[in-house]
């Protein structure tokens, strides 16, 4: 175990290389991790904010939040199931905001939230007419406590009163207002999804826990007319949420891969250099484990060294990339993983090597095979 | 060469498993890259197939043809301007749909008042519509002859699949190309409250005299509302397409980077290895010009090796879908990541060359030669 400190200190240029391209391969484990939680984040904000634990579209929207419409009837027998108080309206649409300072030309996109049952992070009654609580992603757009901002081509006029952290929606900040803010601002702005009077586009229902009877209980007294979807459901059926999650997986999966055959095909070499000198130390008395754990302590080291440049280069572009341009965040539980993961394929790449080390005969240090 | 082949035969192992990350990468690279492009005509592609050489969004749309709203003033407004030969009015929503009877699914429906103005073209089979109720979709996700029908709360039109149009999707969905009339119908059955349906966005062509660019920086400096693009920069600046181009290129800068390092290192420490081999070699009349080339004869062997087994592993990948996103096999990526993974990799392999170079055949008598 010494020798194998002393050597990493004593000849560290050995294993530059190997540190640069594990280093690589860490940033890209990170980058790739983050790309997708940016892109999850940034779409899935409102969905998880919800205290509800369901939300029930029409059966014909495909669980799309815009095609969906429930009737004033149906969020009545909604509420019969759930109970009083235990079901809110929830209604979106996308705009360009029109923010002061910003140029004529210069909109912020924004998705309108009108909603009755409050999200985390926002109080019980929603805000009054015109009044919206803003996603904090639009402080970096010079929006503030007060602001008045202008939505869509018919100018909505709504002011900031307050904010609320990670509620973005399908890659765009947002803004809660209440359900008569939102009819106003849809029906204003796009003539063409206005709803008339108590027409919403989902229901988020509060109950203790997610039972899936609560949900099958729910489309039967709606006759079929919605689907009810818990939460984590609603975020998956977003489009391209599953899609995306599963394909950076799959190539997170592939780069963990040649992690552990650039790891193996390093250390293989390192071992088959140093043959002779196992074959010394072997005659001296060192156990083949004690070698093996010498390489796999060198690989340790090697691999939290590329994670630890890895996690601050990542931190590094967390924080100089432009908000709104590549979605990335970087997050301690993905920086974790990726590590883990790392030091997973360092473990599996030594294995390759343990052959060549038990392999070693004592004999060849005094004559015998070299 | 001999020796260089030899060695390679020899130690299998080692060279192969150099040669299967190698593979790997190249895989992973050429994926990305397809589903890098494939991401993106699945998301603009219904733009550039349309006809319509100008789009003018409104400014609020912020260039997105679901997200524009073009109020009656400013579509009055664009045909009285200048230099407008035609203008007509396109509109985009996504609808619940079922296909011959089938279980729901998704579709974009693309609307539009003038074939010259939004239909697609060219088309990869059948013909455009001529009469409402026709369709053409884009090719992959229906078949000419289909019935689609629209669900909503109201019964919706029933749209027959006449034509098909190539790589014509919008937003990774379905696409149908419809006259303005099945559009309003349909925008109507799944919103019986709507006021009016409004279009997304305004075809035009400018007079004979006028080029497509001039027309739209003229319809932008006359009409504040107006946003106005050439078809091609509609495509390029919609929403998310840069961000998609921005993060696959970080991602190909670092898989570009990690090839020619590992290939690099790989052959440096065979190198050092060898090095009293070299030695022994160059002293008995080897000269340095045959080292390098068995040295370089490696390289390529294994680079080659590594990228037609990483595109061998491609090709199949390529014919798949993922979700509505359509995969091809792109000879002319594979062409230049092949073309520029062996060139980096020869390069990477410029300090073996030098150390190769730098053996001096008199150590094989010092015993120097060693290290």
């Amino acid at each position: 175990m010494k020798l194998a400190l002393r050597e990493l200190r004593r000849r560290p240029g050995r294993f530059v290389v190997a540190t640069v391209i594990l280093t690589l391969i860490a940033l890209l484990l990170m980058f790739l991790g983050g790309l997708l939680d940016g892109l999850v984040a940034s779409s899935t904000g409102a969905l998880r904010a919800q205290r509800g634990q369901f939300i029930v579209y029409s059966s014909t929207s495909r669980n799309a939040l815009v095609r969906s419409r429930i009737e004033p009837t149906t969020r009545t027998q909604v509420a019969g199931v759930a109970g009083a108080g235990n079901s809110g309206g929830l209604g979106s649409v996308q705009l360009g905001a029109r923010i002061p300072g910003h140029g004529p030309r210069d909109l912020v996109p924004v998705v309108l939230l009108g909603y009755e049952l409050a999200p985390r992070g926002l109080p019980q009654t929603p805000p009054g007419p015109g009044e919206v609580f803003a996603d904090t992603t639009l402080k970096a757009q010079n929006v503030a406590d007060g602001t008045v901002l202008e939505l869509g081509p018919a100018r909505s006029r709504v002011r900031v009163v307050g904010f609320v952290d990670d509620s973005q929606y399908l890659g765009q900040s947002t803004l809660w207002g209440s359900l008569a803010t939102w009819q106003a601002v849809l029906s204003d702005n796009r003539p063409g999804e206005r709803v008339a009077d108590g027409v919403v586009q989902a229901i988020v229902v509060r109950q203790g826990a997610a039972h899936t009877t609560t949900a099958t209980a729910i489309d039967a007294a709606t006759g079929g007319a919605t689907t009810t979807l818990t939460i984590n459901q609603a975020i998956n059926a977003l489009p391209g949420v599953a899609q995306q999650q599963s394909v950076f997986n799959q190539i997170i999966g592939v780069t963990v891969v040649i992690a552990i055959v650039v790891v193996a095909l390093f250390f293989a070499l390192i071992t088959i250099e140093r043959t002779a000198l196992y074959g010394v130390l072997k005659a001296l008395g060192a156990s083949s484990a004690t070698l093996f754990w010498g390489v796999l302590l060198q690989a340790l080291i090697v691999t939290l060294i590329a994670s630890a440049i890895g996690i601050v280069a990542s931190l590094i572009l967390a924080a100089v990339i432009p908000p709104g341009s590549i979605p990335f965040i970087a997050t301690p539980v993905r920086l974790a993983t990726s590590v883990a993961f790392l030091v997973i394929a360092a473990v599996i790449g030594c294995a390759f090597s343990l052959r060549r080390v038990l392999k070693v005969d004592p004999a060849a240090a005094i004559g015998g095979g070299q | 060469m001999f020796l260089a082949l030899r060695e390679v035969g020899r130690a299998k192992a080692r060279f192969g498993l150099l040669m299967a990350a190698i593979a790997l990468l190249v895989f992973l690279i050429l994926t990305q890259q397809a589903l890098q492009t494939g991401l993106i005509t699945s998301f603009i592609g219904a733009i550039q197939r349309q006809s319509a050489p100008v789009l003018v969004y409104s400014v609020d749309g912020e260039r997105t043809l679901q997200g524009s709203v073009i109020t009656p003033d400013l579509e009055a407004g664009i045909a009285r301007l200048p230099g407008v030969a035609e203008s007509g009015r396109i509109g985009q929503s996504t609808f619940t749909v079922s296909v011959n009877g089938r279980s729901q699914s998704d579709a974009a429906l693309i609307g539009y008042e003038k074939p010259s103005l939004g239909a697609p073209a060219p088309l990869s089979a059948g013909r455009l519509p001529t009469a409402p109720g026709e369709a053409v979709g884009s090719a992959g996700d229906v078949s000419i002859g289909d019935h689609v029908r629209i669900i909503g709360g109201q019964p919706g039109p029933e749209l027959t699949v006449v034509g098909l149009a190539r790589d014509a999707q919008i937003q990774v969905t379905p696409t149908l190309f419809v006259s303005w009339s099945d559009y309003v119908a349909a925008s109507r059955a799944v919103n019986p409250d709507a006021k009016a349906i409004l279009p997304s966005v305004i075809g035009v062509r400018p007079t004979p005299d006028l080029s497509a660019d001039a027309l739209a920086t003229r319809i932008n400096d006359a009409l504040p509302q107006a946003d106005s693009l050439t078809k091609s920069q509609a495509a390029a600046d919609t929403p998310g397409v840069t961000a998609v181009q921005s993060s696959f290129q970080v991602i190909f800068l670092l898989f570009a980077l990690v090839v020619p390092l590992v290939t690099g290192l790989f052959f440096l420490i065979i190198t050092l290895q060898k090095s009293r081999a070299l030695t022994l070699l160059r002293a008995i009349g080897a000269p340095t010009g045959v080292l390098v080339r068995a040295l370089l004869v490696q390289v390529l062997i294994i680079l080659g090796g590594g990228i037609i087994i990483g595109t061998l592993l491609y090709a199949p990948l390529s014919q798949l879908k993922v979700g509505s996103l359509s995969l091809r096999f792109d000879p002319t990526a594979v062409l230049t990541w092949a073309a520029l993974l062996l060139v980096l990799g020869v390069i990477s392999a410029f300090a073996a060359v030098q150390r190769v170079l730098k053996i001096d055949p008199v150590e094989a008598t010092t015993g120097e030669g060693s290290r």
